[in-house]
């Protein structure tokens, strides 16, 4: 018990990390998939091109991800720290999966939302922006604030590369101590304080939302 | 070495080499997530018919348990049950851990899925079966069920893709499966771009064989039997 109490400052110092490191990843993650996920809906091609690029990236793990750009672009010369490289994988991946839900989300919108704006004389982007996309980001909001909670969980895989945030504090301190049931328990515990109050939201915005 | 960029040379062959060893690796990587989701999805159900007709103590601790292995990351669920329980006395093999983390994490997802199906499925069904002269059981069995699971299943796919993705972590505790191989092969032969983009592209073809699969299923199951 004493060990847990000692070790707390560590910890906290991780979690503090896992939250910069989490920011960073919606900050940067969520920008790129926005636009993806515009650039997915758009009519033709290009949408095609950019849903193929999107669903390559979702199907490959968050941890080969990081390990591709960590240890495989070094290979060309591109050598990147340790957290910049996990905050450009996890950035991908999170904007893949942010494109995947503006594009759930507009394509939740009836199609006659669309027509009629068409054949009131709207553009294809005054269309987007002032019919379809103030009614998608009602649906859209749910399923993102669901994506950051798995976000926050993910981010522990960086400790696999070396970055220090919650779970390589974690694995420092077992280092010293032994004691990891302890350390891993206590480490979750904030994993869980942080997670949980998002997964509530997430809960309260689909009831809140999804009602017409 | 004063190579640059400009001096990288791709070589192909390594991924050759390697083949074998990585296609071993994939067998592996199929073997634990495939028996993961048919645990997991066993569960998940179990879990939620429970919720739906026990008391209000098992619908707490299933709830409990939902929202813990939910909120909480399946990395540090590998690291307690690989080397936290063996300080209590529980030591399982790389493979039993990997399995039962993935199968927990999994199944506390498939859980809310399949609750969400149940609750979906109209009360007049449950009145129309039990005035049929079925039992509450035979109820839930012959009538509930089946319409929850049709309901759930696109959910409950794109929950055993992701399971198939997140098979990757138990790598993390020796187990010699996909991640392990490409790491182990790069590490020997620092051909670490081509070895990784051939491991990447062998799940792209697995989640794609996935998803085809999931979606034969479900058309076969939207059909009237």
């Amino acid at each position: 018990m004493s060990v847990l109490v000692q070790s707390l400052p560590h910890l906290l110092r991780g979690a503090v990390s896992t939250l910069a490191l989490a920011a960073a990843v919606l900050a940067v993650g969520t920008a790129l998939g926005l636009a993806v996920g515009l650039l997915r809906v758009l009519p033709g091609r290009a949408g095609t091109v950019v849903g193929g690029a999107v669903e390559l990236v979702r199907a490959v793990p968050l941890l080969l991800l990081l390990f591709f750009i960590f240890f495989g672009l070094p290979a060309l010369g591109v050598r990147i720290p340790t957290f910049p490289a996990a905050v450009l994988a996890m950035s991908l991946w999170m904007a893949a999966n942010t494109a995947e839900v503006v594009r759930g989300g507009v394509q939740s919108i009836s199609r006659g939302q669309f027509e009629a704006a068409r054949s009131l004389g709207l553009g294809w982007a005054s269309t987007m922006r002032f019919v379809i996309l103030p009614q998608a980001t009602r649906r859209m909001l749910p399923p993102f604030v669901g994506l950051c909670t798995i976000l926050v969980k993910d981010t522990s895989l960086a400790a696999i590369i070396g970055v220090f945030e919650l779970t390589r504090a974690a694995q420092e301190t077992i280092e010293r101590t032994l004691r990891s049931f302890e350390i891993y328990g206590a480490a979750a515990a904030m994993y869980f304080a942080l997670c949980f109050p998002l997964t509530r939201l997430a809960a309260r915005l689909e009831t809140r939302l999804g009602r017409p | 070495m004063t190579g640059g960029p400009a001096a990288y040379a791709f070589e192909w062959s390594a991924v050759w080499q390697g083949l074998p060893y990585l296609l071993q690796g994939a067998g592996l990587t199929v073997l634990i997530s495939g028996v993961a989701m048919v645990l997991a999805a066993a569960l998940g159900l179990a879990l939620a018919v429970a919720t739906q007709t026990a008391g209000r103590l098992v619908r707490g601790l299933v709830d409990a348990y939902v929202e813990l292995f939910r909120n909480t990351p399946l990395l540090i669920q590998i690291f307690i049950v690989y080397f936290g329980l063996p300080q209590l006395g529980l030591r399982l093999s790389p493979f039993l851990s990997g399995l039962g983390a993935l199968v927990l994490y999994a199944a506390a997802y498939n859980a809310e899925i399949f609750r969400a199906g149940l609750e979906a499925v109209p009360k007049g069904q449950h009145e129309a079966a039990l005035s049929g002269g079925l039992s509450p059981a035979q109820a839930l069995r012959f009538v509930i069920v089946p319409q929850a699971v049709r309901i759930a299943f696109p959910a409950l796919g794109n929950n055993l893709v992701s399971l198939l993705k997140n098979s990757s972590l138990v790598s993390t505790i020796g187990m010699v499966e996909l991640m392990f191989v490409a790491n182990d092969i790069s590490f020997n032969n620092f051909r670490t771009f081509e070895i990784y983009g051939a491991a990447a592209l062998v799940y792209v073809i697995m989640v794609l064989a996935l998803t085809r699969l999931l979606r034969v299923a479900e058309t076969r199951m939207a059909r009237p039997a």
